[in-house]
């Protein structure tokens, strides 16, 4: 579904990107887990053509049409309200701004559609990008910290509402530094560290293959086992 | 064009919640109305007119450069112009949904200025018309500074000036034959020219003003096609 070989990116003398290669399938949710400065956002924005990669090539199954995005930096219109937000790009979709309203039932802002954005929490804010990222129910979905700075509940509810995606036959890329938000919710990932991508699989299978399983399996410790530093 | 539709609502709601740009739009025929009202008409040895084609001039130089200016450079500096273009919008559509609501918002003060000088007939329509296109010449410069600068306060340090320049240069112009020269070549001279003479052949600066335009536009192509994602 998404693809990436051997990709090489360079800023100027360093090289924030070495060898990547990885894959994702259909219907899966994928995840990038590395500590800030691992080179997460560069990945999403070389495989969403926003940057180009020094070496190696890249692939999505999907249109732009049907990809869904929320980046680190969130875009929104400040002074315009939650909904109008959402309108703008149904209006682009050519879909019926019903789904707007939809789209912000899905992450619980309903009763927040009239609000100015400038007014909303960090953790709302966050939620309506989710929201335009879905609006048009896209086949990929990519998501760049989509709980960072969230409280556990509000996390909680975005876990529930990206399983959904995935029940929905959704594909989801998505980025984090909290390895237990991985293990449960992504079907696979890849550790990335330094630009390194030093291992992928199975959550719990790369946990077992690295004895880091206590009473629920412990990706942080192979991190810390592979690279020697912690997450945080 | 559903792009250029959806980008032309979200700059009219937008427009109308930003208190600084709607300043921007409602200042120049306000003094103009005021100074008409109270100075113009009440004082013989002035023309009545001679207010609303000054401020007229000015607004046609200032203020699409500014809202367009700094409708963009807001629109890049918080990324919601990356969303924009990953959601398919062409760069044509994009200025399209901005340019075209700024344009027609600037036609409708056009349109006010055109009633506060009293105009009627033939010279209203021309009047009114060389606003008209001086505002999709000015909208289209904002557009390219907005495209070439960093952030808003880049933007308006850099439009800030060239408004004022292309505004007061055919004032200048007055008073010295070099800068006259110059200034001919630009489209708010021309407006100049046409909005205080309603007895003025229209061809040449016509010719001019589109001229201006056409440069313009390829302009914004190219700025759009080299920095429009870049951060
Ligand atoms: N435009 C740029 N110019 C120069 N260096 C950059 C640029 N963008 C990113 N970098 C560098 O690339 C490295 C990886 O950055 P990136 O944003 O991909 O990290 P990240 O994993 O997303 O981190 P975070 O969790 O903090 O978001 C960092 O060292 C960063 O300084
Ligand atoms: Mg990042």
């Amino acid at each position: 579904m998404i693809k990436m070989t051997n990709i090489v990116k360079r800023f100027g003398e360093q090289t924030v990107l070495a060898d990547i290669t990885f894959e994702t399938y259909t219907k899966e949710i994928f995840g990038l887990l590395g500590p800030s400065g691992a080179g997460k956002t560069t990945i999403i924005n070389i495989l969403t053509n926003q940057l180009s990669a020094d070496e190696g090539t890249h692939s999505i199954d999907a249109t732009p049409f049907e990809t869904g995005l929320m980046l680190d930096e969130d875009g929104l219109y400040v002074r315009l309200n939650c909904l109008e937000n959402l309108n703008i790009f149904a209006g682009i979709y050519g879909i019926s701004h019903k789904k707007s309203m939809e789209a912000l039932k899905r992450v619980g802002l309903e009763s927040d559609a009239k609000k100015a954005v400038n007014t909303l929490s960090r953790g709302m804010r966050q939620r309506l990008a989710i929201a335009r990222a879905i609006l048009h129910e896209p086949k990929v979905l990519f998501l760049d910290e989509p709980t960072s700075g969230l409280d556990p509940v509000t996390a909680r509810g975005i876990h529930k509402l990206i399983l959904n995606l995935r029940e929905n036959g959704a594909t989801v890329f998505l980025t984090t530094h909290n390895m237990d938000e991985a293990v449960k919710i992504c079907d696979r990932v890849a550790l990335l560290h330094k630009g390194k991508i030093v291992e992928q699989g199975i959550p719990t299978e790369i946990c077992h293959r690295h004895n880091a399983v206590k009473t629920v399996p412990d990706l942080e410790a192979v991190f810390i086992k592979m690279t020697g530093v912690g997450l945080e | 064009m559903r792009s250029a539709k959806a980008i032309f609502i979200k700059q009219l709601q937008d427009t109308f919640k930003n208190r600084l740009i709607l300043i921007q739009l409602i200042i120049f025929p306000m003094m103009a109305f005021i100074m008409t009202e109270l100075v113009a008409k009440v004082d013989e040895t002035i023309p009545n007119s001679i207010f609303v084609t000054m401020f007229a001039a000015m607004f046609v130089g200032m203020t699409p450069l500014v809202m367009t200016n700094s409708a963009i450079a807001e629109d890049r500096e918080h990324k919601s112009l990356r969303f924009l273009v990953m959601a398919g919008v062409k760069p044509y559509e994009y200025l399209l949904g901005i340019g075209g609501f700024i344009v027609l918002f600037c036609s409708f003060v056009s349109l006010v200025f055109g009633l506060i000088g009293g105009f009627t007939g033939v010279v209203f329509v021309k009047f009114v018309s060389v606003l008209v296109l001086g505002s999709v010449a000015s909208t289209l410069l904002g557009a390219i500074i907005g495209i070439l600068s960093k952030n808003q306060q880049a933007a308006a340090a850099l439009g800030m000036p060239i408004a004022m320049l292309l505004a007061f240069a055919p004032m200048i112009a007055n008073f010295n034959n070099t800068i006259e020269k110059i200034a001919d070549i630009f489209y708010t001279q021309q407006v100049n020219v046409l909005v205080n003479d309603s007895s003025a052949s229209v061809t040449r600066p016509f010719f001019i003003i589109v001229l201006n335009i056409i440069v313009l536009l390829i302009l914004f192509t190219l700025a759009y096609k080299k920095k429009g994602l870049k951060s």
